[in-house]
């Protein structure tokens, strides 16, 4: 109860030693922009090749390949992959990107079969911006992901070129899955003859399955099928298969985690270095606080509380700042036609705040002890 | 009449290694309710010792001490300091107002541990830098206030939860004539007007001239005045 009322004291502190909590708050907003940057890649991470209960897809590619210019496989698999027992269905992809690097804007063709494609996933696409007929229609038609529509600024009626290729923008989608933000969906034939001849040639299958149980035994009897074949497959859960080709990336961010601990640490030291100081250039102050009836329990939640007002400041304003660019930007991590988002929402900036009120804490932990605990008489005969 | 501060045998020792400093020595001590005491004594001699053991930021190693009928010898550490808030009132040599706070939120500090209408603290805080004469600059920091003006800050500090003692350490130690005097009248106001107890260290004679009466410290005990005279004046000529 008095902590509360003593809360404005807390405040002026703040605000009235301004250069240095000015300094504080502008570290800890760095270092916090920073971690909740390396965070949101890798929720991303996490969100693309995490498995879950509710995952029923299989991507079947070609054996020992590794990215979509080298998986060739004859689109007449199809049929024979249908036929196995657990299949709901099969889309077979061509698969074209803009760019073979590792990117953050990267555009990749999905060319699908139409009818197919609208029938499997017609009800998990919402359509936020012009029409499916009209992408039925045009031969050249694509509908773009809506992370993608915004970074490069598509509109429904725009022609855009990519990869060699040309197309129209028919609509604007929004699903759940995250492979679908960064792509443009197009007409398996026109993908297929937009380079060379390749008609009857796809990059890989994505199959449903009845349920997720079944998914690893479906994958085996489809490598089983073709294992003698020219063109074998190798065949995986989509999640595995993204981690397969995306590895690189995820050890990057995996490796990034530790600078964005490194960034926590530095967070911490600065505002422990921060209280430390003003503890110490405060020590009669504290010592006629208890001499007014202070006690030394409140003279100590005092100084973890300025720690934690300085921490949450700084750390508001990075991770703000962090999930605001990473939402406005839609930068996707895009490699070998898979894509890992950048996961930046409400959630992750709680979860910044709650690191820094954690980084307040300990930072004012030994201070506040010192400050209370050394006899109050001779606190001010040392004044 | 009723004492509001009884020492009895009252001893603070500190003991470092094998040797033993003792500031009090079995100090037997009255004050009457509504006292203004005036405390004299060479350098060293524990008055401000006394002054911390009354004011409950120091603890006697020996011996009894009541004020207010409360034992505060006896207290934990959290008792004591929820005592000092309603009990006493510290004004210190040098001040100590907080440096970032104006003058009226200096004397708002101690108001913040009672729970009061926001209404009624204010009206509370008004009145104290009244009475000291300094509402005028009360949106002043520390830093813009002379030496008697911070002084006149800290005693509306120590009044304003109405306490019925005021301890003062060398409160004009630090100031020139005519602030002293305007501080001691201050004090003596104080005593007169609002009964408050005052116990007041002084090195200063003209000082005592407020004060209802003087005792003498010497060596943690209390003395006859003649008896350090000679001392002091020895001591004096040899500065
Ligand atoms: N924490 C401590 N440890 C050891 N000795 C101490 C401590 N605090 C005070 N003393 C000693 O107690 C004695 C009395 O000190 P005190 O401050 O009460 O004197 P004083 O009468 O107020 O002197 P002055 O007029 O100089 O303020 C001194 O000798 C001092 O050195
Ligand atoms: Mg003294």
């Amino acid at each position: 109860m008095n902590a509360l009322r003593c809360m404005p004291y807390v405040l002026r502190q703040v605000a009235r030693h301004r250069i240095r909590s000015a300094l504080t708050v502008l570290g800890v907003a760095i270092a916090m922009f920073l971690f909740t940057a390396v965070q949101a890649m890798n929720e991303g991470v996490t969100e693309a090749t995490a498995a879950t209960a509710n995952d029923t897809t299989l991507v079947v590619y070609r054996e020992d390949r590794y990215c979509p210019a080298t998986s060739r496989l004859p689109q007449d698999y199809q049929r024979r992959i249908e036929s196995v027992d657990g299949v709901v269905s099969v889309t077979p992809m061509k698969i074209v990107v803009s760019n073979c690097r590792t990117s953050l804007d990267v555009v990749t063709f999905r060319g699908v079969p139409k009818d197919d494609f609208i029938a499997d996933r017609g009800d998990e696409i919402e359509l936020i911006a012009g029409s499916i007929e009209d992408w039925r229609r045009r031969t050249d038609a694509a509908l773009v992901g809506e992370t993608l529509a915004a970074r490069r600024g598509f509109r429904p009626g725009m022609t855009f070129d990519a990869a060699g290729i040309t197309a129209y923008v028919a609509g604007i989608i929004r699903t759940d899955d995250a492979q679908d933000h960064n792509v443009a969906y197009t007409a398996l034939e026109f993908v297929q003859l937009a380079h060379r001849d390749e008609l009857g040639v796809v990059t890989q299958f994505n199959v449903k399955v009845r349920d997720a149980s079944v998914l690893e035994r479906v994958a085996e009897d489809i490598d089983a099928i073709f294992a003698t074949a020219q063109e074998p497959t190798a065949t995986f859960s989509e999640k595995a298969f993204i981690g397969r080709l995306a590895d690189d990336i995820i050890e990057l961010v995996g490796f990034a985690r530790w600078l964005g601990l490194g960034c926590l640490a530095a967070a911490l030291a600065l505002v422990a270095n921060s209280i430390v100081l003003a503890v110490q250039s405060r020590v009669s102050e504290h010592a006629v606080l208890q001499t007014l009836g202070f006690s030394g329990r409140l003279v100590s939640a005092l100084i973890i509380a300025e720690g934690v007002v300085l921490a949450l400041l700084g750390g508001g304003l990075g991770a703000a700042a962090a999930v605001m660019v990473a939402a406005n930007s839609r930068y996707a991590l895009s490699v070998e036609g898979t894509s890992i988002p950048i996961v930046a929402g409400p959630g992750l900036l709680a979860w910044g705040l709650l690191v820094c009120g954690g980084i307040g804490v300990i930072a004012g932990l030994v201070p506040a002890w010192q400050a209370s605990h050394r006899d109050i008489a001779e606190r001010l005969r040392a004044a | 009449m009723d004492t509001i501060i009884e020492c009895r045998r009252l001893t603070r020792e500190y003991r470092k290694a094998d040797t033993v400093i003792r500031p009090l020595d079995e100090l037997d001590l009255d004050v009457p309710r509504g006292d203004f005491l005036a405390l004299m004594g060479p350098s060293g001699s524990g008055k401000t010792t006394l002054l911390n053991l009354i004011a409950g930021i120091d603890s006697p190693t020996r011996g009894q001490l009541l004020v207010e009928g409360a034992d505060i010898g006896a207290l934990g550490r959290n008792r004591l300091a929820a005592w000092r808030s309603r009990h006493v009132g510290y004004i210190f040599q040098l001040y100590n107002l907080v440096p970032a706070l104006t003058a009226y939120e200096n004397v708002e500090l101690p108001m913040l541990l009672h729970p009061m209408s926001r209404r009624e603290r204010h009206e509370r805080i008004v009145a104290a830098l009244d009475r000291v004469g300094i509402a005028d600059r009360k949106d002043h920091f520390p830093r813009q206030l002379s030496g008697g003006q911070e002084q006149r800050v800290a005693i509306a500090r120590a009044i304003v939860t109405d306490p019925a003692i005021i301890v003062a350490d060398e409160p004009t130690g630090d100031l020139d004539k005519p602030a002293a005097h305007a501080v001691m009248t201050l004090l003596q106001q104080l005593n007169r007007e609002l009964g408050k107890t005052i116990i007041m260290v002084t090195h200063d004679p003209a000082a005592t001239a407020y004060a209802a009466r003087t005792l003498h410290l010497d060596k943690g005990r209390l003395v006859e005045k003649d008896s350090i005279g000679g001392r002091l004046e020895a001591e004096e000529a040899s500065v």
